[in-house]
This record gives structure tokens, sequence and C-alpha cells, in this order.
């Protein structure tokens, strides 16, 4: 078994220990950090995804995987930064104006990384102004709003308005999520895109990014 | 017939003259707007509680028949409980709380809606032993004897009042947060998230047990969870089933031993697939149904388990937001239910800001309408 299968397959049982261990291996052996990220921790991550996505494995075993995944990239980080690997793209994230709630917010920044996207994460209780001023100041592709209550979803429609008076509207794409969400919502407001859940939510990201 | 009587005939498929018009409370903020738009007496708009005076008073202004959350407690927490600390205040004005489950969460003034959680404090065999185990102990000071001996002659007569009998992992869930919950199953000691769920599950028993064992007598139990999000549970099936539906069974069995027949439990979110563990080990009332962005369970869990599968809820009470076309339109759907039997619509959960006052008047005299 190759040594990406092994980080791969530890990933996707969220085996913290054994994946620093062998992200650590890998770089001593001389292999490049790009390809020990995407063939290896990336790759782990794309299939717990998946498997996110039919209902296979829960929150837990996401959480789990994220966490292992984590372990190897801190040790990778210099080394692609050394190596200049670029990221999949750039999105910020958080959870809007008047809501505390971020678990599912969380759950698409794992996810989005896990797909080798570079997440700012602004945290909860983000203003409008705060989306679009990080979407400027740190050229994201992608805006991306998460929301648990049905009194707060409605700020995801003053983050499309802010970024229309700020005339980025045509460079920054925006998705929206959370539990009260819907499709004919996004619509409705005139956001670019919906996702149901996380690892759909990354697989839109990274489209987006393209 | 009084409320108690329509609504237990109604759940064991008899004759009642009419649906009681049935709430599940609401959200602090809907009571200060109603008193802001003078709906309500301003005392009626602060410290809200299920079925106090003050609720009861609430039901006479607007026309319900009663909050079905109208049950019975033993103190089955962990005890005693941590003391509050706040632990910094944020740049932004939010404050870091320890709170008294042992779970930092981040509060913001001003901000009505579930804080979000920082950091927890059990995440270990160590920290379990010495700081939760000795708190999820049974002592009979957990369970007010004398008030349940007497509880039979000084109850309300007139609705049906419950004992609430806990909650296998909701409250788990509460006292490690969503993500140390998650990092528990899968902690080096295989065996320590379950030991934490039978350590638990044990003490809640035993207050049942003493509940019970007093002769007080109920009209059905009831179970809070809210283990479920909009995709499903927080946690695998499987799982699930093996950590929990032993102590379900247990509870429930014990209930039924006592003459309780209806065992109703508390989870928002998509709960088909744990239900069949529920159903299975005695749960049989599904509670409050929230509708959310998927629709309606209820229709499917009767067509999958049958008669045995009751509910009271189920009706979407975002339709109280907007106008009386989509109240109307919400109770023609209901009607369907109703007419299948065993069910009682509920608004799915707590009425929230912006409903109109106007409309839920409309909503509990309309429903009151439907026929049988």
């Amino acid at each position: 078994m190759s040594i990406y299968l092994e980080i791969s397959e530890n990933v996707q049982c969220g085996k913290a220990k054994i994946v620093k261990e062998l992200v650590q291996k890998a770089i001593d052996n001389g292999l490049p950090a790009a390809q020990i990220l995407n063939e290896g921790l990336i790759s782990g991550m794309n299939v717990i995804g998946e498997k996110f996505k039919n209902n296979e494995v829960y929150v837990p075993e996401v959480l789990i995987a994220a966490r292992a995944m984590d372990t190897g990239v801190k040790i990778l980080k210099p080394l692609l930064i050394e190596d200049g690997v670029q990221s999949t793209g750039k999105v910020c994230i958080g959870t809007v104006q008047g809501d505390m709630h971020d678990i599912g917010k969380n759950l698409v920044k794992m996810m989005m990384e896990g797909k080798g996207i570079e997440v700012i994460d602004l945290g909860t209780d983000v203003s409008p102004k705060t989306f679009v001023d990080t979407a400027i100041e740190h050229n994201c592709q992608v805006i991306c709003c998460s929301a648990l209550l049905t009194t707060t979803m409605e700020v995801m429609g003053d983050v499309v308005k802010e970024a229309e008076r700020a005339g980025i509207r045509d460079k920054v794409k925006i998705m929206v999520g959370g539990a009260p969400v819907t499709e004919e919502f996004c619509k409705q407001i005139g956001a670019d895109k919906y996702t149901s859940d996380a690892a759909s939510a990354a697989d839109a990201a990274v489209e987006l990014c393209r | 017939m009084t409320n108690r009587e329509r609504a237990m005939n109604i759940l064991h498929y008899k004759d009642a003259d009419r649906l009681p018009a049935v709430h599940f409370g609401y959200w602090v903020e809907l009571l200060r707007e109603w008193a802001e738009q003078g709906k309500i007496p301003q005392d009626l708009a602060w410290g809200y509680m299920d079925s106090t005076e003050q609720d009861k008073e609430l039901d006479r202004i607007i026309g319900w028949d009663f909050n079905w959350c109208c049950t019975e407690y033993t103190n089955n927490a962990i005890y005693p409980k941590f003391e509050e600390k706040e632990l910094e205040i944020m740049p932004d004005g939010s404050r870091r709380v320890l709170n008294n489950l042992g779970v930092i969460e981040r509060i913001k003034p001003g901000i009505a809606s579930i804080p979000s959680e920082d950091d927890y404090t059990l995440k270990d065999r160590e920290v379990f032993e010495t700081l939760y185990k000795p708190r999820m102990q049974y002592f009979p000071d957990r369970v007010d004897l004398e008030y349940f001996k007497s509880f039979n002659e000084k109850r309300d007569q007139t609705r049906p009042v419950g004992l609430h009998i806990g909650s296998v992992l909701g409250s788990i869930r509460d006292m490690t947060s969503v993500v140390g919950m998650s990092y528990l199953m899968y902690d080096e000691d295989e065996d320590l998230f379950a030991d934490i769920i039978d350590n638990f599950a044990e003490m809640q028993y035993q207050c049942v047990k003493a509940a019970l064992e007093t002769g007080a007598k109920f009209d059905f139990a009831h179970y809070w969870e809210d283990i479920c999000f909009k995709n499903g549970p927080l946690l695998s099936p499987e799982i699930f089933d093996e950590l929990c539906a032993k102590h379900y069974k247990k509870r429930n069995d014990l209930c039924r031993e006592y003459g309780i027949d209806i065992i109703s439990l508390d989870c928002d979110g998509v709960t088909e697939k744990l239900l069949p563990t529920w159903f299975e080990n005695g749960v049989n009332t599904m509670f409050p149904i929230e509708i959310g962005v998927w629709g309606d369970q209820f229709e499917a869990a009767r067509n999958e388990f049958g008669r045995g599968m009751l509910g009271v809820g189920g009706m979407d009470k975002t339709a109280l937001r907007r106008d009386k076309a989509a109240v109307d339109a919400e109770i023609e759907r209901l009607k369907r239910l109703v007419a299948m039997g065993g069910f009682i619509p509920c608004p799915d959960h707590r009425l929230m800001p912006g409903t109109k006052f106007e409309l839920v008047q409309y909503y509990a005299e309309e429903i009151k309408k439907i026929k049988l």
C-alpha cells in the first residue's frame, strides 16, 4: 500500500496520531508536500465528504477525520508555503449577524479545507459589511453565509446588497446555507448558490473558485 | 369533555367532541413584541415558563386550550451543577462563559440565539471519573417524594400532565457540546462514551422509578433529546442504537408497568433514522414534529410503524408569521393527519418573533373546528 493511500485511509478513520506519523514519514522520504496533501490528506477527506453526502457517515466521523487531516496539514504548511503551492481557492465564511450558532458553519469550513480551499473564518454574528470588506481585502472568490434561525436568515439578503453596494457583486459569488435556508430563498435574495449539506457546499465552492 | 379527556381519547383512538387547541409555548422575544404592540399586558411578557399561571392567562387571552409541555420534573441533571463563570470578555463584547454543565459558551448581549460552543470540560476518563461521575449518582433528594405522594389530589384534572423522564443522549450532548460528544465517541478509551451514557441513564432511571413508586399517576411520560438536524441524526443510527436502545427500553418498560402508555419524545430535525430505535423500545409519540424545510414527517412514520405511532405537533408555525391564507392552507393540510387518528396538531415549536397575534388567535379558533 502506498503511503498516500495509508494517509488517506487513516484520515478517513480519524486516526490523528497515525496521520501525523505518516505525514512526517512521507516528508522524511522526500515526497513532495503538494502530493502528500492532495493524494493523502485531501483524498481521505474527499471520501468522507462523499460518504457524508450519502448518509454513510455522520457528523462525528467528519469531525474526527477533519481533526486527523488538520494534524497533517499543520506539519505540511511550512513546506507548502516554501514550495509556493497555491490553494484551490479562497473563501470567507461566517454565521450571519444576530446568530451565534456555528456548528454547521464549522462543518462547511472543514469540508472546504478538505478540498484544499483557503478559508477565512469570520466566526459568528458577522455583519454584511464584515463579509464584504473581508472578501475585498483578501481577494476571496466566495462569501459563504450560514444561519440557524428563520429570524436571522434574512441577513443573507443584506450581504448580497452590501456586495452590490461595494461594487464587487460581479467578482464574488455568494453561497448560503443552514437549517432554514432553501434553494427558493437563495434565488429570492439573489445569492448564487445554496447547498443542503456541508460536503455539497465544499464541492460547490471548488466549482465557484474555478 | 375536559381537555384531558379530549387529548387522551384522541391519542387512544376513542371519540372526542372536538380537537383541543394545543401549543408549545413562546420565545420570550415574541411576548415582548406582543406587549409592545398592546396585544398582551406587559406583566405577561417577562419570565415566561411553560404551563404556569402566566401561560394559562396567555391561553385565555389567545384562545388556546393548553400548552402540551406540561410535565412534572425530578432533579435528573448532573448535581451539583458547576459554578457558572465568566472567563473573558471578547473585543466584540461577547462573553466566554463556563456554563453549569461544564461547556464554554460564547454569549453576546442582545442576541437571541443558541450560543456557540467554544470548548468543553468532559474530555477524558479522568475528568469523567472525578468531576462528572460523582454528579451523576442517584440519591433520594433528587426526587421530591412528598410532592409526588400528594400529586394525584392536587394536579390539574382538566388537562394532560406528564412525567419528564429525562434524556438518554441529548443531555450528554449538552454536557459535552456536539464536537466534544463526537470526539468522545471515538476516544482511545473505547468504553468511555458508553460509560458516560450508562451512568447518566441509570441515575435518570432511578429518578423515574422513585417518582412512580409514590403512586403518582401521569397521562404520559416525556423525553427531550434534540439530537437531529436538517439532514438527519447527529450520530450514526447504529451507534445510537447500540448505546442507547437498552436505556429507552428499561425506562419505558418501567413506565408501562405503572400504567403510562403514552411515551413522547421531543427531537427537532429530521428524526426518521432514529425512529426505529425509539419506537421499537417503547417511545410511541412524536412531539413536536418539526416541519423545517423538509416537511411533514408524521405521515411517513405512521405508514412505517402503524397506528401505534402517535403524534402531537406537526403544524408549521411559520404560517403564523405570514397571512390568513397560509394558516388556512396549513389547517387544510393538518386535516389529513387528524383524520388518520392518534394525532393532535400543535405548532412545531415555540412561537417565534414576528408571529402575528391575530393569526394565532385565528388558528386556535379554527383548529377546534376540524371534524374528528
